[in-house]
């Protein structure tokens, strides 16, 4: 049973190839204890897979590797240096993006403006103003969304001018992917991308997740859907009641042996 | 087949709707259609002395309207503006009269505290959490009370001071007036182009040339008809060339800036505004402050148009409401995230049409409520309808 397993767990050291690594992550709401000392890390050029039961601790993991949440204990390391990610503008500092399962879209923007929003770009020549009241240089707006659509390949997407309204489930998961990635980011992390999307849509989504891959993010993926996870992932870390079960390599295990780890755990713990 | 046929229109109105000037298009049609009926039934409304009064009706309102358009796009309603602009009004009244201030300083120190007020107000409404229906409901109710407070036993002070009177009574030559709208459309004009040119060297999707054209010659009609019919009777207004700026000003603000984009950006959704990193306890008091600015510019306005400053003339519900309302009839949604300040401005204008032609009709003005009534509930509708269907929630 644990033979496909191939990172022990623990609070063993680090694996060297690691970008971004996360020890022994402590994490308490009230009298609850949804992290008891996470260990988890994720390579650059990989999709790393987060899976668990409801209550397991996977969205509180990401939540904290993005900075939403503040951890009660426990260290994270970037290419082997401690970084702080107390707030998102941490995270964002070091490059950690996290598209959230409800995307955070404002659909009565177009998409350029989704793409920038928070970080305008201004024109230049406009310093004796305040920075929040210089104008905005759209066409370097448009341009760079135009760029970061292009990088997904969102080929469906007609005009960057389009209202988010107005778009499909998976193009505006492209467009929330295509924000986190358009900001620098080395570490994208993905809640839920194909909840509730078609077939024709998740194709989309899995596509840009692999294009991402593609382009040396550290790609952090969770989701339920076994099928969806065998197919873009290369590790799945699996997690059960706020603790480490085993991370196997994607190639050398089943959907069977995930879905025992989520829910019995392994052998050795199983009652 | 005629279910098809409608089906197109609506589907055509909305993708309309979408483009830069589309939105202006439902609120134009009904200023017209207004217009049209009252130019056949009354034809002393069509001409360029009722227009001259008709732009002076609607500036308070308008004024009041472009500054709640602010609060409306956050998904917030301000019920104190109007009772605000009576305070401010009754400020520069007193400062005046009673303390020998001269306009301008009186003016200062009024939209000042016009600022204060609502900052006030938008600072409750962000950082303690209370709604914003509540507060400014509080400060509708506390405004009138410092309002009376302000102007003390009188009741009503005369304003005659040679600056504030000035902001209502001065009109530009014709000449004056030409070369302001000549000047307009030319720099409009050379925007839009430069615009389109730059889009093309940055290899940018382009407007096409019917929109691109069609613009600068709707924007130009629309000056030269404006600054002919005023010529024909006494100039061009300062006031409606000051508004006019001061919207435009605002205008600018909300759809070219970090600070207009974040406002729209709350006004849509929140959280995602909250996620990238905005301060949006800050906008949300900022926002209350501009409402301030232009109500107590309102306030002035007023003071100006009546010479004189009393309680009836900004207390209670019709200057709010019709400001409220021009806002709504103007396409701004009430539950924020989309909308114009120059819309409310047109909404003004058909709130102002209104009242300026049943007047003229000799309707009662229980005909008068209602017909406002029924205008308001119209264009929600067109809102409504024009927005089911086209992917928002709201």
């Amino acid at each position: 049973m644990t033979s496909a397993v191939t990172n022990t767990v623990g609070p063993g050291a680090p694996s060297p190839s690691a970008h971004l690594t996360a020890s022994g992550i402590k994490k308490r709401f009230g009298g609850v204890e949804a992290l008891r000392g996470v260990d988890f890390d994720v390579r650059r050029g990989e999709v790393m897979a987060l899976v668990g039961d409801n209550g397991a601790g996977k969205s509180t993991l990401m939540k904290a590797l993005a900075g939403a949440h503040t951890t009660d204990g426990g260290t994270f390391h970037l290419d082997g240096r401690e970084v702080i990610l107390n707030t998102p503008h941490d995270a964002a500092e070091q490059g950690i993006q996290i598209v959230y399962q409800d995307l955070a879209l404002c659909e009565n923007l177009d998409v350029s403006a989704n793409l920038s929003l928070g970080d305008e770009p201004t024109k230049s020549g406009w310093w004796f103003l305040p920075h929040q009241l210089r104008p905005i240089d759209d066409l370097e707006m448009e341009r760079k969304a135009r760029a970061a659509i292009d990088k997904l390949q969102v080929r469906t997407l007609q005009s960057v001018r389009a209202k988010v309204g107005g778009l499909s489930g998976g193009q505006r998961q492209a467009i929330a992917i295509a924000r986190a990635v358009g900001a620098d980011s080395t570490v994208v992390l993905l809640d839920e991308p194909t909840a509730a999307l078609g077939v024709a849509q998740t194709r989309q989504v899995l596509d840009a997740v692999i294009r991402l891959r593609d382009t040396n993010h550290a790609v952090v993926y969770i989701s339920h859907n076994m099928r969806d996870i065998f197919e873009v992932s290369d590790r799945i870390t699996v997690l059960r009641h706020g603790s480490n079960v085993a991370v196997y390599e994607t190639s050398q295990t089943t959907p069977d042996e995930i879905v025992v780890a989520m829910t019995r755990g392994l052998d050795t713990e199983a009652t | 087949m005629s279910a098809e046929i409608s089906l197109t229109i609506v589907d055509r109105f909305r993708a309309l709707r979408e483009t830069r000037f589309g939105s202006f298009v439902p609120v134009l049609l009904a200023l017209i259609a207004i217009w049209a009926y009252f130019g056949i039934t009354e034809p002393v409304f069509l001409s360029p002395r009722n227009f001259y009064n008709l732009f002076m009706q609607s500036a308070v309102v308008g004024t009041l309207a472009v500054g709640i358009t602010m609060v409306l796009l956050l998904g917030d309603i301000d019920l104190s503006a109007a009772a605000n602009s009576g305070v401010c009004a009754a400020i520069v009244a007193v400062l005046i009269a009673n303390f020998g201030f001269s306009g301008p300083v009186a003016c200062l120190v009024a939209i000042l505290a016009g600022i204060v007020l609502s900052a006030g107000q938008g600072a409750l409404v962000a950082y303690v959490g209370i709604p914003s229906f509540v507060v400014t409901l509080a400060g509708l109710l506390g405004f009138q009370g410092l309002m009376l407070k302000v102007l003390g036993q009188h009741g009503a002070i005369n304003v005659s001071d040679e600056f504030v009177r000035g902001l209502t009574k001065i009109t530009f030559s014709p000449e004056l007036g030409w070369a302001i709208a000549v000047a307009a459309i030319a720099a409009f004009t050379f925007f839009t182009l430069r615009r389109q040119s730059r889009r093309r060297s940055a290899s940018l999707e382009l407007e096409s040339p019917g929109a691109l054209y069609g613009q600068i010659v709707f924007f130009s009609a629309l000056l030269v008809g404006a600054v002919a019919t005023l010529n024909a009777y006494r100039g061009v207004p300062l006031l409606v060339v000051l508004l006019v700026a001061l919207t435009g000003l605002l205008g600018w603000v909300t759809t070219s800036t970090p600070f207009g984009r974040s406002i729209f950006a709350v006004g849509g959704n929140q959280e995602s505004a909250r996620r990238v990193g905005m301060n949006v306890k800050r906008i949300r008091v900022a926002a209350f402050g501009i409402v301030g600015m232009m109500a107590a510019v309102g306030g002035i306005v007023g003071a100006s148009r009546y010479a004189s400053v009393s309680f009836n003339a900004f207390a209670g519900g019709p200057l709010l409401l019709e400001a409220i309302g021009a806002a709504v009839i103007g396409g701004t949604s009430l539950f924020g995230g989309r909308g114009s300040v120059w819309n409310a401005i047109l909404g003004a204008l058909v709130i102002g049409s209104l009242g300026n032609g049943l007047d003229l009709s000799g309707a009662s003005a229980a005909d008068k409520l209602m017909f406002s009534g029924a205008i308001l509930l119209l264009a929600v509708a067109i809102d409504a309808i024009s927005r089911s269907g086209s992917g928002q929630s709201r």
